[in-house]
């Protein structure tokens, strides 16, 4: 078993029995640090039993409880240093990727092996297939295949070429590359992220501020509840011992939480870490935790990002094979996932455009921003062959080009979003055209309007399938009270019928860049916590904004910078797995509260008894337990409040199950569970120890 | 000792509950006019005379504090009246209606505390040692300025809820307010109804008759159905004569034992009345069933074993003085219509732990204040668990509202146990009650849970009249009054600032299973603290 390994594990070890100096814990666990004073102070009476009148129990027994103490404070110092060394190995790793390396730096176009550590921003140097990125950096010249597995996750190698960024510690997969040095020694991304880590786990967070602050008040209650018992049990004339006093202190303060709760804390960190999830500050995991509503791009989170083609729509004059041939032509020099999925879905229907030769030598006319169309055009002085001589069956689409070439008009033919089109081309039936993009649309798809020159011919639906489980997520989502928005470009009617599909519960539609930012905006004013995510530099206001932000690796360095977590595989819908472990991380620390403070009951029945019983028969209706011995009840309860802490350790570090349900049910079912158990479970742990040692002891 | 509750019982507290909550329906919804200012019946003659005194004294009324203002006014407004009671004590011979030799200055110190901060225990025979004077003038003012102290503090503390930035008022204005448009009618009104049944008032400060052997006595008499009306329904507690509600005149039938339960439970079952009217219903209606559930676990425990009849009057009958000592102690009015020797053991536990948590229904206005603070440590505790910060009205608590919530909670286990070992380590309490046991010790701790919940009721009476009895309780009593007030009013502080949001808390704050939660935590959190002092002391007797 891992934590078998683990405590045999050297360094934790060390670090455990480090954390046990008491000034470490009297800064940074009040609770422990009572235990440690509460366990010197039987030591030492253990070792001068004759010191006070309030001694008056065997050695063997003093021993024992100051045993038990420190062991008590040992097990919370080691669930820290354990969930400390996880997070500790996770920082190594990405250390371990930036080792010194030798770089071949240009100088007057000479390679000149030097340090990575030498380099200084401006340096240009040449990597080659199977070396290692010195630093952060800019390519200059060259277009290889680069491996970031080992900070992305992503398997696949990513494409490179001019004016892409490269990140230090990656592997460049194959060919070369010659890139500029952007980034000073220990300031590259990796440092950086590495630092992230390292911070991450010390500031506290608000809840575990107050927690701590409850603890310490509790804490405080208790001591002087034994402080004064001390004094009226003497004037009383009880016979009692201060080490059966502090066993009830100890008993009474909560041990449990105080001591797992810096290992919980961690262990959040740790676990967004495993995921690849980058954490800035622990308040982004509690917040997300907290989060009311979660603005999500639609493309990227919730579908695919891939549109595919799945259909073509003719107009009223023309045919499917019209379209299909017309779309093909213009799609023929589209690099992107979706001008080439055009391509297939003609050919799967075996459409074949005419003039295949013409076309492929077309001049292509890219895609912009400000035209939303893109295609081929033939050139005026490009003579189509002779009709004769062409051999493809004739179609509409021929007939037409032939036509038009006659008339010496150029050539356009192109696709577009349905509005563009409209703009270039007189159509002469805008209804129906309208008619049938609303039809596409009402599927949830996109539609692409196909023309040659002002003509349009039809229609491509362009589809965007949905994220797997992206629905079932969803649902999870809202069962726990959180409203999600999706916020897409595209027309109203599609991004309903997306919405509809993965089970979204507002759109926002045509949505404009400052769209994110302002809705982020009029969240937090109605008092929300909202998350979100982002890649794009015009992400990021909206980012830095939100509660929650967490950006994409993948995206600008704004955003990355803007953002208070970063997923370093770039998968958006993560954002929904971070609120997960932000909710469990609560209920975790909830939940052992809860646990501790109804633990005390039966730690009273335990040992009151044990202090009073023998001076007081009156008593003995307390006596419940019926406990072998006033020792044995004293022994059995602080054994039972050691060992409660290893033993909820591994749930403290895996978090609390979380099943989506409504925060009601949640709260009934954990109040059984930790409340109502956490009321029972003593009795029956302590009794049943007190059996055992009864069979040890006499 | 076999445990009878009769039909007669069962009608009895059928009765008060029926009676103090129609009560408290009526008061409920007048308290929450006045927290919003809304009008109230009569509010332009009512308005006209509130600004008349307003202009007296020269305050603004639309000024709003902020709660160290509001706090600060209290303090000093209750700082001054506490002055003039001190003057009034220790020149009360020199003073008008039966003057009787002035009080020495560490009673006089007392008993000015005692009574401006709502607590009221004696360490004096009233009967013997105070004048007409200083108990109309004196002491019958002062139990109109301590509940009204509590009370507009609690409309402040509630404002903080009500909405982002609504201002916690003013408290001049508030205080002005609760005195003559609700004390002072209400008092007068019973103090009649009080007459009626029998209880005197005169300015006579006694009578000479014949006896049936034809020997003249003298009966100390006074006004004492005005001051008993507000003794009761202002959580006072103070009676006129040293025996309390025991006496004859203070309390004379099984009418108007009733009538007096009655009116203590009013205002402190109102306030959650004013909440559910302000807040929302089922919020307020499930703190109340918070409240009738705890006093009514409170009255079982109380009932396990037979009260006396050693110590009790036989009028009231075992039933009617226990359920008359735990209402009054429940409430922190801290009368009793019997001694306290005369309890058996499990009434004294139920007592003790009423004073423990001082919320079920507690004092007027600061009973309902320390019901919501439970409320908010409650919700942190195991508000956790539902995966979200823990939100009160949908507001988040912060660990300042922790802070000074968890500081609320301290400060009473601190201030009683303390105290107590200083009694014993000094010498006070074996010089005052003998050799330890777990009776005496019992009375000494009581002595100090009560100063320290502001209530009033104690076992050791004028016997306590010694400098270090006076001053020792004086200093916890005033430390158990103002410091919970100050905390509980920067959390309201704190809250009306807060940002609300427009969803639904992730633990909604009302329902049976909020309601059952709230209720076992408000027990488990002051038992935990104080059970094993409850093990040495009564349970031991």
């Amino acid at each position: 078993m891992d934590l078998i390994q683990n405590i045999v594990n050297g360094q934790i070890l060390r670090d455990s029995i480090l954390k046990l100096n008491p000034l470490y814990l009297a800064k940074n666990n009040a609770v422990m640090f009572t235990v440690e004073v509460g366990f010197l102070l039987v030591l030492g009476i253990a070792f001068f039993p004759g010191i006070s009148e309030f001694v008056n129990q065997t050695q063997e027994l003093y021993f024992a409880i100051a045993g038990i103490l420190i062991l008590t404070v040992w097990f919370a110092t080691f669930s820290e240093a354990l969930s400390e060394a996880q997070a500790k190995a996770k920082v190594d790793s990405l250390k371990n990727l930036e080792k010194e390396v030798l770089a071949k730096k240009l100088e007057h176009g000479n390679e000149v092996e030097v340090k990575s550590t030498s380099l200084k921003p401006g340096d240009r140097v040449r990597v080659y297939a199977g070396q290692i990125v010195p630093r952060d950096g800019m390519v200059i010249d060259g277009k290889a295949f680069v491996d970031e597995s080992m900070m992305t996750g992503e398997s696949n190698p990513v494409f490179k070429e001019k004016d892409d960024n490269v990140l230090g510690g990656t592997k460049v997969a194959s060919d070369s590359l010659v890139i500029e040095i952007t980034a000073e020694a220990g300031k590259s991304f990796l440092d950086q992220m590495v630092g992230l880590i390292e911070n991450a786990t010390r500031p506290k967070t608000q809840n575990e501020i107050a927690l701590t602050i409850l603890l310490a008040g509790l804490s405080i209650i208790f001591i002087t509840v034994v402080g004064t018992l001390l004094f009226f049990a003497n004037f009383l004339g009880y016979k009692v011992d201060i080490a059966v006093l502090i066993a009830l202190l100890v008993a009474l303060m909560p041990t449990t939480i105080g001591g797992l709760l810096p290992a919980i804390g961690v262990a959040g960190i740790n676990r967004l870490a495993r995921d690849n999830i980058v954490v800035k500050s622990g308040k982004g995991i509690e917040s997300a935790g907290d989060c009311e509503v979660l603005i999500l791009d639609k493309t990227g989170t919730i579908t695919e990002g891939t549109r595919r083609a799945i259909e073509f729509t003719p107009m009223e004059k023309f045919t499917e094979q019209d379209v299909g041939q017309a779309a093909y032509a213009a799609s023929i020099n589209d690099s992107t996932f979706e001008g080439k999925s055009i391509i297939e879905l003609a050919e799967d229907k075996n459409i074949v455009p005419p003039l295949i030769d013409q076309i492929l030598t077309a001049k292509s006319i890219e895609f912009s921003s400000e035209t939303k169309f893109s295609g081929i055009e033939f050139l005026r002085g490009k003579k189509l062959p002779a009709r004769a001589s062409d051999t493809s069956p004739r179609t509409k689409v021929s007939d037409k080009l032939y036509e038009l070439e006659e008339s010496d008009k150029e050539i356009r033919i192109l696709k577009g979003s349905v509005e563009s089109m409209l703009k270039i081309s007189a159509c002469t039936n805008e209804a129906e055209l309208k008619w049938k993009a609303q039809e596409i649309s009402k599927i949830g798809g996109t539609p692409l309007a196909v023309s040659i020159n002002d003509e349009i011919i039809g229609l491509v639906t362009l589809k965007d399938n949905l994220k797997e489980n992206i629905r079932e997520k969803l649902n999870e989502v809202r069962t726990t009270g959180i409203t999600t928005i999706m916020i897409t470009g595209d027309n109203h009617l599609t991004a309903q019928v997306i919405a509809r599909e993965a089970s979204i519960d507002e759109v926002v539609s045509e949505a404009k860049p400052t769209d994110k930012l302002n809705r982020v905006i009029l969240e937090q004013s109605k008092g929300h916590v909202v998350g979100m995510v982002g890649d794009g530099t015009n992400d990021a206001p909206a980012l830095a904004k939100a509660d929650v932000g967490l950006a994409m690796n993948r995206g600008t360095a704004a955003a990355r910078d803007a953002a208070n977590m970063i997923d370093l595989d770039s998968d958006p819908s993560k954002i929904l797995k971070v609120v997960k472990l932000g909710k469990q991380l609560l209920m975790t620390r909830g939940a052992i509260t809860t646990f501790s403070i109804a633990n005390d009951v039966a730690k009273y029945f335990t040992i009151l008894p044990a202090i009073f019983m023998k001076d007081n028969p009156r008593l003995e209706v307390l006596n419940i337990m019926q406990l072998h011995s006033p020792e044995s009840a004293v022994l059995s309860t602080l054994i039972f409040n050691a060992a409660i802490i290893p033993l909820l350790i591994p749930l403290s570090l895996k978090g609390i199950k979380f099943k989506a349900e409504s925060t009601q049910k949640i709260f009934l079912k954990n109040m059984l569970v930790y409340g109502i158990g956490g009321t029972i479970l003593p009795f029956v742990g302590i009794k049943a120890i007190d059996m055992l040692l009864s069979l040890v002891v006499r | 000792m076999e445990v009878s509750v009769t039909y007669v019982d069962l009608i009895q507290l059928l009765v008060v509950l029926l009676g103090s909550l129609s009560l408290a329906v009526i008061f409920g919804k007048y308290l929450a006019r006045m927290i919003i200012y809304e009008k109230r019946p009569l509010e332009k003659t009512l308005g006209r005379v509130e600004n008349e005194f307003y202009k007296l004294i020269g305050i603004d009324k639309y000024q709003q504090m902020t709660w160290r203002q509001y706090f600060l006014a209290l303090v000093v407004t209750n700082f001054i009246a506490a002055c003039f009671l001190f003057g009034v004590l220790v020149f009360q011979d020199l003073l008008p209606l039966s003057p009787k030799s002035g009080l020495s200055l560490d009673l006089a110190f007392h008993t000015a505390a005692s009574f401006v901060t709502n607590t009221d225990i004696q360490h004096y025979v009233g009967d013997k040692q105070l004048s007409i004077f200083s108990q109309m003038v004196g002491l019958t003012f002062m139990m109109f300025v301590a509940p009204a102290t509590g009370i507009s503090a609690a409309f402040a503390f509630i404002r903080g809820f009500i909405r982002k930035d609504f201002g916690l008022g003013n408290f001049y204005v508030d205080f002005i307010r609760v005195i003559i448009t609700f004390l002072l009618p209400v008092a007068f009104v019973s103090a009649i109804l009080l007459m009626v049944l029998g209880v005197p008032q005169t300015l006579e400060s006694s009578i000479t008759v014949q006896t049936l052997e034809g020997a003249p006595q003298t009966i100390t008499m006074g006004p004492i159905a005005s001051l008993e009306s507000i003794k009761e329904f202002g959580s006072n507690g103070g009676g006129f004569f040293g025996s309390n509600s025991a006496h004859p005149f203070e309390n004379p039938n099984g009418l108007s034992n009733i009538f007096e339960i009655i009116l203590m439970l009013s205002i402190p079952f109102s306030f959650p009345i004013a909440y559910a009217h302000l807040l929302g219903k089922g919020r307020g209606v499930s703190i109340l069933v918070v409240m009738i559930t705890g006093f009514g676990i409170l009255l079982i425990v109380g009932l396990l074993t037979q009260s006396g009849p050693a110590g009790l009057e036989t009028r009231f009958g075992s039933f009617g003085s226990v359920l008359f000592n735990i209402s009054s102690i429940a409430t922190n009015t801290g009368a009793a219509n019997s001694a306290l020797i005369g309890m058996s053991p499990d009434a004294i536990i139920s007592l003790l732990v009423a004073m423990f948590i001082q919320a079920i229904p507690g004092a007027d206005g600061t009973g309902m204040m320390t019901m919501i603070v439970y409320v908010v440590l409650t919700l942190f505790i195991v508000g956790l668990m539902v995966g979200k910060t823990p939100e009160f009205m949908s507001m988040k608590i912060n660990s300042r509202d922790i802070k000074l919530a968890v500081f609320v909670f301290l400060i009473h286990p601190a201030i009683i146990l303390i105290p107590t070992v200083i009694a014993y380590t000094n010498g006070d309490a074996q010089q005052l009650l003998g050799s330890t046991t777990p009776m005496t010790f019992t009375q000494v701790l009581y002595e100090y849970t009560s100063s320290a919940s502001n209530n009033g009721s104690d076992y050791l009476g004028a016997s306590a009249d010694t400098p270090f009895w006076n001053l020792s309780t004086a200093l916890v009593v005033i430390v158990g009054r103002y410091v919970p007030l100050g905390l509980m009013l920067a959390i309201a502080g704190s809250f009306t600032i807060k940002d609300r949001k427009e969803v639904v808390e992730p633990i909604r704050t009302q329902g049976p299973v909020f309601t059952s939660v709230l209720l076992i935590m408000t027990f488990l959190l002051t038992v935990l603290t104080f059970f094993p002092f409850l093990i040495m002391g009564p349970f031991s007797i």
